[in-house]
């Protein structure tokens, strides 16, 4: 059996039944992680003392029968966005190279309290801006599937490291995709739950209206299980929800709609083609699978770029050299902070900032950042009205599966194209799910999306499920086998 | 609405001593950009209302509650430079 | 020709709060550094504001006392501009949609009342501290150093419509903020403390014309003398810059304390293109009517309330205006010893004279709960009835701070009461007459301060205890 590839329920009852111990499995992980490592370059730090430790004391509480949850001796991989007491968080940026973070996320105090063991932190695109991981200040993730190939990103590590086994599961952040994405590029699942479900309290902000953190798993069931242990309204975050949850009849079956727009231009048949696979698996069960339009689309994308770089132009202010970080030498405390941060952001980092500060700038902020909130109020109107309707939304989650490094740096559109059928979700503030379903014709993995309205993540899993047993994507990658 | 970005002055506004290469290289992609957001700054939607909030929650206030959280050290402990218990930079001008 | 000087006044009031606006960190008032931190208010990547419910009351006491209309559907801003003491670089505070608008505020003059129009109240945090080192001047500063126990402590910023004429009418309206935002208890309203910092807004314009003038931004002034003769000084140079028709450049100008001129700041590197856009982490902050007509309630009585209350008792404007600003004790012991007592000036001359006079010499800090208003004004109707006379009034409030006596019998058991026997004294003034026969002469003769002197003789034959007026009066009668 591979434990690396286990579901968090099946290792929960070994450990319940003494037939396995979170100190063996966290090994394997850790073993994992030593032989891929050099290869993927998907952890930014390996916890190896504090994992060995913290697996210890999960053994011992198994022992006692006390298990403090579920994920209790889960080891789990946390993106490096996310503050964790006493580490880094570099935020793959040469900015906060050497910060140490002196506090806790509430997701991760969270998961402290359920007895997780963190086994470390995994590589993004800097400030978690971009689509590829090629962003990183420390370099780029590579795809387990196919080491020339680009993980996704923002959250690539993240993605990686449950796709090679290096941890059981790990939290991603997700602005315009960033879970969904490298989970499609590497063949897991990634969910990213309703906005204000899960707390933004410590994770370092890229675009505070639509970030949302969420976990990268295995199988849905595993996202379900770490959602319900991160979820929960937080008193230190004022977006978070109040823990009020809105059930889907959950009938026999369901009517699901089909973005048209998201199946046009722009798409490559293979990522179309694995929707109409799914549409036939989802009615062969009786559900009902309908063509819905969503006009806003075409828009969405410049929607996208005009909020979440004026909300980040912001949010990376404080990034100057007065307290912490990075600092470049001055005449004056202004041009140490311009030098500061000229040499510690990278340029895709530098390009939104300026994009966001232009489009707030006295003169453009109504042509731009205000025309861009009412067109975003106006998408989740049309979301709602499409809701009355359907129950559930299918998509493909890219437009193509994984493309190589190098291939998307010259134009920026073509970058942030990759992010074409994930961004409506973050704005809308909707749950949206990416789940694997085959393989492309290079081998690289595929996945289709689900959404469904807000705040009824519990149904979007749970039909989720269902849609995960139907699928037979059972296929891993073979990049440990291969170094085995 | 349309023109050319000023890329010297948003990089002060940002405060990023940008290159000069840099600033040709961003310059383009920023037009590159602006040139695709170009439709959505054309619509018609003055009348839409917005929410800060995206699904239209407000604003919960907290009891005024003091509590203590970061130590002297724990808050300075990153400090690039310090001088009795003070965080340093250079001058700065009022 | 004639110049009209227009001033608006921003004043930011530091709350009384326990914690911080965004944070749970105590408002701490001490000079170590940096030891009321946490990751809100010393901006660490991943931390989130959620704001203090007793400021936004606080605020909205505030607006609502300034007779601001308060925004139902409000939202925080950011407002972005770099400058090493403030830790996210930007400052969550409001943009179009403050707290409270459309307010005015009652200030007092001596000419009368004048209304100052509010523009706008709205909350905000508070900055670091800097402290510039190097040869003490900011101009030669080797290095900043920067202490942020202040970072995110909660303001409230008052704008004043551009309605100010003087720089009395400035102070006034700062004196007069300054108590209300005492009486409310919102905030210590000390100003050498910095819990109340303003800035001025001052153009001059050509009487006539219909636009004001170009505005000139004055900061640093640290009390309102300094209020004073800055606005003096700026209106002069500007009013000499325009009759030697020179350009008034907008700007931001310093008041140097020492010199005491105004002079150009060097302006902040960067622009100021503030770029404020609604706070993402912060939703729509809806005041309910409910919420509203609850913080009403718990308004306690206005400065502008009290003045109204003490005039009507019969009250000088100035005298109103003294007793309105003194504490709330003084007001109401005021009030409920002139309900018996009926009479304004002798209650208001020993309460706010006497008693708090020989309270502060005893080194009493609070009032003896037996000196309440049914002994005070015992003490008073007898003064008024000439009974005693003030100066034994006083003698009596002496004794009763001291113990708890009965005024009445104390004035009686130790000789105090006055003669007010008409015939009695009448016998006394005739035997004066008959003895200063010379001196009735020489007041006939036209030496009338003479007068006095008889009067004196009338008191000291009758042993101390007769009416001064009485006697007077049958004086003159007889002359």
């Amino acid at each position: 059996m591979n434990l690396s590839n286990s579901s968090i329920s099946e290792i929960n009852k070994l450990y319940k039944n003494k037939e396995l111990k979170p100190s063996e499995v966290y090994e394997e992980v850790f073993n994992n992680a030593a032989l891929s490592e050099s290869i993927i370059h998907a952890h930014l730090k390996l916890f190896q003392e504090e994992g060995i430790a913290a697996s210890k004391l999960s053994d011992a509480r198994f022992a006692k029968g006390k298990q403090l949850s579920q994920l209790d001796g889960i080891p789990i991989a946390i993106k490096d966005n996310i503050n964790l007491k006493n580490h880094e968080t570099t935020c793959s940026s040469k900015m906060l190279s050497n910060y140490i973070s002196p506090y806790d996320a509430t997701v991760i105090s969270k998961l402290r309290n359920s007895g997780v063991v963190f086994t470390g932190k995994t590589n993004l695109d800097e400030f978690a801006m971009g689509s590829s991981t090629e962003n990183s200040a420390f370099g780029p993730t590579k795809n387990p599937w196919n080491p020339q190939h680009v993980p996704g990103g923002s959250s690539g590590g993240s993605a990686a490291v449950v796709s090679v086994g290096s941890a059981l599961a790990s939290l991603g952040s997700d602005t315009g995709g960033s879970i969904r994405q490298p989970a499609s590029f590497c063949g897991v699942v990634g969910f990213k739950p309703t906005y204000g479900t899960v707390s933004r309290y410590g994770l370092v902000a890229f675009a505070s209206s639509l970030d949302q953190i969420g976990p990268i798993t295995n199988s849905v069931e595993d996202a379900k299980i770490i959602f319900n242990s991160i979820k929960g309204h937080d008193p230190l975050d004022s977006t978070s929800i109040a823990d009020t949850s809105i059930e889907i009849p959950d009938d026999k079956t369901a009517k699901v709609g089909v973005i048209k727009e998201l199946m046009e231009d722009g798409i490559s048949d293979e990522s179309k083609n694995e929707v109409e696979k799914t549409i036939k698996l989802l009615e062969d069960q009786g559900n009902k699978v309908v063509e819905v339009s969503l006009p806003l689309t075409k828009v969405a994308l410049s929607i996208y770029y005009l909020i979440a770089p004026a909300e980040c132009s912001a949010n990376l202010s404080r990034f100057d050299g007065v307290r912490y970080g990075s600092r470049e030498f001055g005449e004056t405390s202004y041009q140490m902070m311009e030098n500061t941060r000229a040499q510690g952001f990278g340029e895709e980092v530098k390009k939104r900032i300026l994009l966001g500060t232009y489009a707030l700038s006295a003169g453009y902020y109504d042509a731009y950042y205000g025309q861009a909130l009412k067109a975003r109020s106006l998408i989740t109107k049309d979301f709602e009205n499409i809701f009355k309707d359907v129950d559930y939304l299918i998509s493909p989650t890219t437009p193509t599966p994984a493309f190589k490094f190098g291939e998307k740096t010259e134009n920026p559109l073509e970058m942030y194209m990759s992010d074409l059928c994930t961004i409506p979700a973050n704005l809308a503030g909707l749950p949206a799910i990416s789940i694997p379903t085959g393989l492309s014709s290079e081998n690289m993995p595929l996945s289709v999306q689900l959404m469904s309205p807000a705040r009824t993540d519990s149904s979007l899993l749970k039909f989720s499920e269902k849609l995960e047993n139907l699928i037979s994507f059972d296929q891993r990658t073979s990049l440990l086998k291969e170094m085995k | 609405m349309k023109k050319d970005i000023d890329i010297k002055s948003v990089a002060k506004l940002a405060a990023i001593n940008l290159s000069e290469d840099e600033e040709k290289k961003l310059e383009k992609d920023l037009n590159i950009i602006l040139e695709h957001v170009e439709a959505l700054s054309k619509m018609n939607i003055d009348d839409e209302e917005i929410s800060i909030h995206p699904l239209g929650e407000t604003l919960n206030l907290r009891e005024d509650i003091s509590s203590e959280f970061l130590t002297h050290d724990e808050a300075m402990s990153n400090s690039p430079e310090t001088e009795d218990g003070h965080f340093v930079v250079p001058p700065s001008l009022d | 020709m004639n110049m009209i000087p227009t001033i608006g006044m921003e004043t930011h009031v530091e709350l009384n709060t326990n914690s911080k606006m965004f944070c749970n960190c105590p408002v701490v008032e001490t000079e170590d550094p940096n030891i009321s931190l946490c990751p809100t208010c010393l901006g660490l990547p991943g931390a989130l504001p959620v704001p203090n419910l007793k400021a936004i009351e606080s605020i909205t006491m505030l607006a609502l006392s300034a007779n601001c209309s308060i925004t139902n559907n409000g939202m925080f801003h950011r407002k972005n501009y770099f400058y090493p003491d403030l830790p996210k670089n930007y400052q969550i505070s409001q943009f179009d949609l403050p707290v409270g608008v459309n307010g005015s505020l009652e200030i007092i003059l001596d000419e009368g009342i004048e209304t100052v129009e509010i523009e706008r109240v709205h909350m905000e945090e508070d900055t670091g501290k800097s402290k510039h080192k190097g040869s003490g001047r900011i101009d030669s500063a080797t290095s900043t150093l920067l202490d942020f126990n202040r970072s995110g402590v909660p303001l409230v910023e008052i704008v004043t419509k551009p309605v100010i004429k003087s720089s009395k009418e400035a102070v006034s309206y700062i004196e007069e903020l300054r108590q209300l935002v005492i009486d409310l208890g919102i905030s210590e309203g000390k100003l050498e403390k910095g819990n109340l910092r303003f800035d001025a807004n001052i153009s001059v314009a050509k009487e006539g014309d219909k636009e004001l003038g170009v505005k000139v931004e004055i900061k640093n002034m640290n009390s309102l003398r300094s209020l004073e003769k800055a606005i003096d000084f700026e209106i002069k140079r500007q009013t000499k810059l325009i009759e030697s028709n020179e350009e008034i450049i907008q700007e931001t100008r310093h008041w140097d304390e020492d010199k005491e001129v105004t002079s150009s700041m060097r302006s902040k590197e960067g622009s100021a293109d503030y770029r404020y856009f609604s706070d993402p982490d912060l939703p729509n902050m809806i005041l309910t009517d409910e919420f509203i007509n609850n913080i009403k309630k718990e308004i306690p009585t206005l400065p502008s309330d009290k003045r109204k209350k003490l005039i009507d008792t019969g009250l000088s404007m100035s005298e109103s205006n003294h007793l309105g600003k003194s504490e709330v004790w003084i007001y109401d012991l005021y009030l409920d010893t002139q309900k018996l007592t009926n009479d304004c000036k002798t209650t208001y001359n020993l309460i706010t004279g006497e008693l708090q006079g020989q309270l502060r010499k005893a080194e009493i800090e609070n009032l003896p709960e037996w000196v309440n208003s049914e002994r005070l004004s015992e003490i008073i109707t007898m003064i008024n009835d000439n009974k005693i006379s003030f100066t034994s009034g006083k003698e009596v409030l002496t004794n009763l701070i001291q113990n708890e006596i009965n005024p009445t019998d104390f004035a009686e058991s130790n000789n105090l009461i006055q003669e007010n026997d008409f015939d009695e004294i009448s016998k006394i003034v005739k035997d004066v007459f008959e003895a200063n026969k010379e001196v009735v002469q020489r007041i006939k003769d036209g030496e009338e301060k003479l007068v006095g002197f008889l009067v004196g003789q009338v008191i000291k034959s009758s042993g101390g205890n007769i009416n001064p007026s009485i006697a007077k009066d049958l004086l003159l009668k007889e002359l």
